[in-house]
């Protein structure tokens, strides 16, 4: 009698189930359960550092901001600190500070489009709702200081290209203010939610182990324990003014599970640790010049004769970010420009959290490193000589009705 | 963490494979300005591992990236290494430099060591043509599974081409 074959390969993408963003799993599957899973990325690669080695650095600077919408603002941050290590330019203090508010009030946007997004992977469109419309609050802020909601094109070599104008401060108190007065309904709809916690506690579990082995970074690696942030680990800006302390599920007074469910505690701490922030910021901030180098021209002429290698790093919403930047005198543009965006950090560590998981759980496990691709919108399933095509909406289907199963 | 240590440590591990240290600082800060230091230094393929295992005894190590360049007559790879995560301003940055001639791009993987290293060791082999000894998979990560050029090698006279097949492979693969 011929063996029966057990195991089952499932392309998930390019296509992406989960968010709209392009990669493509390969999963092996028995029945229900996933037993492998292989992931290929590059399906947007767009040869951006290539790109940025041809042109002046003022404009791989507006390059590096169309890296990540959502960090916009980090890239920016990270190449002009290691422009400025390898050029030897000082910033402001005003302007120092600046850079960490923005930078803050991205983690405040970031971590609820999150959110909305792992509430709709769940088939909670109400939670998702509720985290987006919140979110416009500080959209709202962001365009009120540097007039746009994504791509700020605030941070310039040596500092800042806008300040924070005091009219502006009582608005961002204000804000402060409104999140600080949502945090419990937030928590509670998250956090003591059954339906919830059902579809995400021990779910694409990543122990701390694997997280420190696989170098993952940003709230994968401080939801399985690991207290890694560069803001508190490498201080830069004036991050190291602040005493700042990583936060894990440990904060929250929870024993680490190291799944979904801890990475979305870590958010929302994280989002109350940003507040904090912004308001110490706006407190202690001096006054004085924003930029050292107030005209562009001096800058690029500048920038031209300079010669040397720099790093920068920052703690994105999502991670760590690390940028490597060699200048070469005589050239405009960067000798070598290389980036390292949080996501490529976390390729590694969706391996263990897919393993022995179920089909139904696939959209809510990508999301919940909040991967940074783009996205095409199908799924094909090979099954002996019967081949189907899942569209998103059929595997989104497929975790909405896991999540009425086990909430009965 | 201090510098110091590990300094100490790499000029231990590796011995004379270990070149031109130094320690760049910068300072941080504005209420608490304070001097952050960290270091760079050149060393050898064959004391890559020990000096690596010797920082990975030392503290939580974490490998940021390898960045590299072409430069010439060999190519240069860049280890951007942390020590000592997880305390509040303990952590040193660390960038190992290493100069392979093109003639002999091999250099032993760090995936045995830092499991999480197989992603960008991947991202090197495939843009820069260095063969990695003891990777774990050595697939094309980001670029297309049939490209064998190297677009960060000014070498590659393959990129004009590499680009024409790529945009015809994605115009393949947006019909189906």
């Amino acid at each position: 009698m011929q063996e029966r074959k057990t195991t089952y390969e499932i392309p998930v993408g390019p296509i992406h189930p989960a968010l709209k963003e392009n990669i493509r799993f390969t999963f092996q599957v028995e029945g229900e359960r996933i037993r492998s899973v292989d992931v290929k990325p590059g399906f947007v690669h767009r040869g951006i550092e290539y790109m940025g080695m041809r042109r002046n650095l003022i404009q791989v600077l507006y390059l590096s901001e169309r890296i990540c919408g959502i960090c916009s603002i980090s890239h920016p941050i990270v190449l002009t600190q290691a422009v400025e290590q390898a050029a030897n330019i000082e910033v402001p203090p005003r302007a120092q500070y600046i850079r960490v508010i923005v930078s803050e009030l991205e983690r405040i946007h970031s971590h609820l489009l999150w959110a909305g997004v792992a509430a709709h992977e769940l088939g909670f469109d109400t939670l998702l709702h509720l985290s987006w419309k919140v979110r416009e609050k500080v959209m709202d802020i962001l365009e009120e200081l540097t007039g746009n909601r994504v791509d700020y094109a605030l941070p310039i070599f040596g500092g800042v290209r806008r300040d924070i104008a005091a009219e502006q401060y009582p608005k961002l108190m204000e804000m402060i203010r409104y999140y600080r007065g949502l945090f419990e309904e937030l928590s509670d709809t998250f956090l003591r939610d059954p339906s919830v916690e059902a579809r995400t506690r021990d779910v694409g579990v990543l122990t701390p182990k694997e997280a420190h082995e696989l170098c993952a970074v940003g709230p994968v690696a401080r939801a399985s324990g690991l207290r890694k942030d560069v803001r508190q680990d490498w201080p830069y800006l004036v991050y190291g003014d602040f005493d700042l302390t990583a936060l894990t599920p440990e904060d929250h007074g929870v024993e680490v599970h190291g799944d979904v469910y801890d990475r979305i505690i870590v958010r929302l701490l994280e989002v109350a640790q940003s507040l904090d922030l912004v308001e110490r910021c706006l407190r202690e901030m001096p006054e004085g010049e924003i930029t050292s180098f107030p005209k562009i021209p001096a800058l690029l002429a500048y920038l031209k004769k300079a010669e040397g290698e720099g790093i920068g790093r920052h703690e994105a919403p999502r991670g760590e970010v690390i940028h490597y930047v060699r200048l070469e005198a005589g050239q405009e543009g960067p000798a070598v420009w290389k980036v390292k965006a949080p996501t490529y950090s976390n390729l590694m560590p969706w391996t263990p959290m897919f393993r022995e998981q179920e089909i139904a759980d696939i959209p809510i496990i990508a999301a919940s490193i909040d991967p940074c691709m783009c996205c095409m919108d199908r799924v094909h399933v090979d099954r002996g000589d019967t081949r189907e095509a899942l569209d998103k909406q059929a595997l989104l289907r497929l975790s909405w009705e896991k999540t009425r199963r086990v909430c009965g | 963490m201090t510098v110091d240590k590990v300094l100490d440590m790499l000029r231990t591990s590796a011995g004379e494979a270990l070149t031109d240290p130094e320690l760049r600082s910068r300072t941080v800060g504005v209420a608490r300005p304070q001097e952050i230091k960290e270091v760079w230094a050149g060393i050898s393929g064959q004391a890559l591992v020990p000096a690596v295992r010797a920082l990975a005894d030392l503290a939580p190590l974490h490998l940021s990236v390898i960045s590299g360049r072409d430069a010439g007559e060999d190519i240069e790879l860049l280890y951007h290494l942390t020590v000592g995560y997880g305390t509040e301003g303990g952590e040193v940055l660390v960038t190992l430099r290493l100069m392979l001639p093109k003639t002999a791009l091999r250099v032993p993987s760090l995936c045995g060591l830092i499991p999480g290293a197989e992603t960008t060791e991947r991202e090197k082999r495939e843009f820069l043509g260095v063969a990695f000894e003891g990777i774990t998979d050595d697939r094309n990560l980001f670029l297309p599974d049939d490209v064998t050029a190297h677009p960060w090698r000014a070498d590659d006279e393959e990129i004009g081409g590499m680009v024409r097949r790529t945009v015809k492979w994605e115009e393949r693969n947006a019909g189906t």
